[in-house]
């Protein structure tokens, strides 16, 4: 019976929890909204954290994009080949590129980097009672803590899917010219009769909700730590594993909302 | 003005409890600290001393009772109204609690600078004057990872007292530091109280501290005050559990 009881409680428990998580996450972003508008906006901080997190992701997202570039061009011409359309790739690979692929696995990459550091960092200091100290001294927590690096994330994710959009395109026109021998001209022209610069728009605008999400997700699981350093481990390995998950959901609402405004094939 | 009517006292703890599942940490603890005074916590570990503590400068947040500080309730404001009334305290966390990434002098500045100091040279001047009283000027550049536990502890009072608070909790300012850096740090403890009548509330399980420091001294027992008085009243308690305490007996035979 006990046993039964248990069962059936688990469904509804995880449903609290998570109702919880989310009313933790909304009490944060309450916070933040707090700091952004009434607070002063540490512009120092903010600039140190986009070196760490844009300057310092770029190697990064350059080998996401440039391999993952290189890789879809393989891929479409070992099957557009049989149909005789191989010199269109440029057109495929370059949409793909901007609308999903760079965001989505550029933005996992970030939350790897990003989001684990962030959760890392921020809970050694909660476990240390170094947001205590901060508190005490009349510092409040979200707004040394988070709001830069909400700003800096804001401001680097949109460049860095921009970035790895440029150099998965790069390593495309490698690809098939040095590899499947098409000629660069025809690469380019489908490039640019297929892609619009509503399409960067749409992969730079998802990076910058992906970097909202994650930056959100980690400070809360790193402000949230306690337990020494298993709790550290635990709430980086949530800050990942939670962000990526909410990327890839988001990501496939972000594609519905956002096509609505820049319709694939048109131009602003 | 806040601060000077000496009718109320500066601190009030007033029936505080607090639960942490089902420990049962303060069971009703009731407390004046007055303005100026040096006023010694002490008791067995984990009575909740340190808790009591981090409830004064509104850390924690208690299951019932309240926490004045000149008659207003901190218990009932919210953490950024907190963050306003704490700026008159200062903190001295067991572990210091320095910020990793800043070297000490950065660790020393940061309140200066949070607080909204913008001379550099007045910043560098409070924070050399402050690391001077703790004497750990030698080391201001050093990052807290090479410095040792005691040291580290002095770096945190200095990053206590470097905004001259009206008042300053320690929670265990001599833990770990040898007989003569204690004595350097009871000394400042005094030298605060009688320069800038500052306010202080010390833990400290040293009982030669205890008597040298000490206005007043005040015992937490199963949650509770089980003594409050004045360091002689302390010594001449017939309690055989003050006596065993001040004497560090326990009572065992070898």
């Amino acid at each position: 019976m006990s046993v039964l009881v248990e069962m059936l409680a688990l469904p509804g428990r995880s449903f609290l929890n998570f109702l919880s998580y989310l009313g933790q996450l909304g009490r944060l972003v309450a916070d933040l909204a707090h700091s952004i508008f009434r607070g002063r906006l540490r512009i120092l901080q903010m600039a140190e954290q986009i070196v760490g997190i844009g300057y310092g992701s770029q190697a990064v997202v350059v080998v996401t994009g440039a391999f993952t570039g290189a890789v879809f061009t393989a891929q479409s011409y070992f099957k557009f080949k049989d149909f005789g359309i191989e010199t269109t790739i440029g057109g495929i690979v370059s949409v793909s590129l901007c609308r999903e692929l760079a965001p989505v696995l550029a933005g996992l990459m970030v939350t790897g980097r990003v989001g684990a550091a962030m959760a890392a960092e921020i809970g050694t200091m909660k476990v240390n009672e170094e947001i205590d100290a901060l508190r005490v001294m009349g510092v409040h927590p979200v707004d040394y803590l988070v709001q830069p690096r909400f700003f800096a994330m804001m401001i680097s994710m949109p460049l860095l899917i921009a970035e790895s959009i440029v150099f998965g395109l790069a390593a495309s026109a490698l690809v098939s010219s040095l590899a499947f021998h098409i000629p660069f001209t025809w690469f380019w022209t489908h490039v640019v009769d297929h892609t619009n610069h509503t399409d960067l728009i749409f992969g730079m605008t998802k990076g910058f909700f992906f970097g909202i999400l994650i930056v959100l997700i980690s400070c809360h699981q790193g402000l949230t730590a306690a337990n020494g350093a298993v709790g550290v481990g635990l709430g980086t390995t949530r800050a990942v594993v939670f962000s990526s998950l909410a990327l890839l959901v988001v990501n496939f609402f972000l594609t519905m909302l956002l096509n609505y405004f820049f319709p694939l094939g048109t131009a602003l | 003005m806040p601060g000077t009517d000496s009718s109320v006292p500066f601190i009030r703890v007033t029936g505080l409890k607090k639960s942490f599942g089902a420990q049962k940490t303060l069971q009703g603890v009731d407390l004046d600290i007055c303005h100026g005074e040096t006023l010694v916590l002490i008791g067995p570990s984990g009575e909740g001393k340190s808790v009591l503590l981090k409830h004064i400068i509104g850390l924690l947040h208690p299951d019932e009772g309240r926490v004045e500080l000149d008659g207003v309730n901190l218990c009932s404001m919210t953490e950024r109204q907190l963050l306003i009334a704490r700026q008159r305290m200062g903190y001295l966390f067991q572990n210091a609690a320095l910020f990793g990434s800043l070297t000490v002098a950065e660790n020393v500045a940061f309140p200066l600078k949070e607080a909204g100091l913008r001379d550099q040279k007045q910043i560098a001047d409070r924070v050399h004057e402050a690391l001077d009283l703790v004497e750990l000027s030698a080391h201001k550049d050093k990052m807290p990872v090479n410095l040792s536990g005691g040291m580290r502890k002095r770096a945190g009072i200095a990053r206590a007292i470097v905004t001259r608070p009206e008042c300053i909790l320690y929670d265990e300012p001599t833990a770990g530091l040898d007989p003569v850096v204690t004595d350097v740090i009871d000394h400042m403890i005094q030298r605060m109280q009688k320069r800038f009548r500052v306010t202080s509330v010390v833990i400290t399980h040293d009982m030669s501290s205890v008597f040298r420091i000490a206005d007043r001294v005040v015992m937490l027992k199963n949650g509770v005050v089980s003594f409050n008085g004045t360091p002689g009243e302390l010594r001449a308690s017939p309690e055989p559990e003050i006596q065993n305490f001040i004497a560090g007996r326990s009572g065992l035979i070898a």
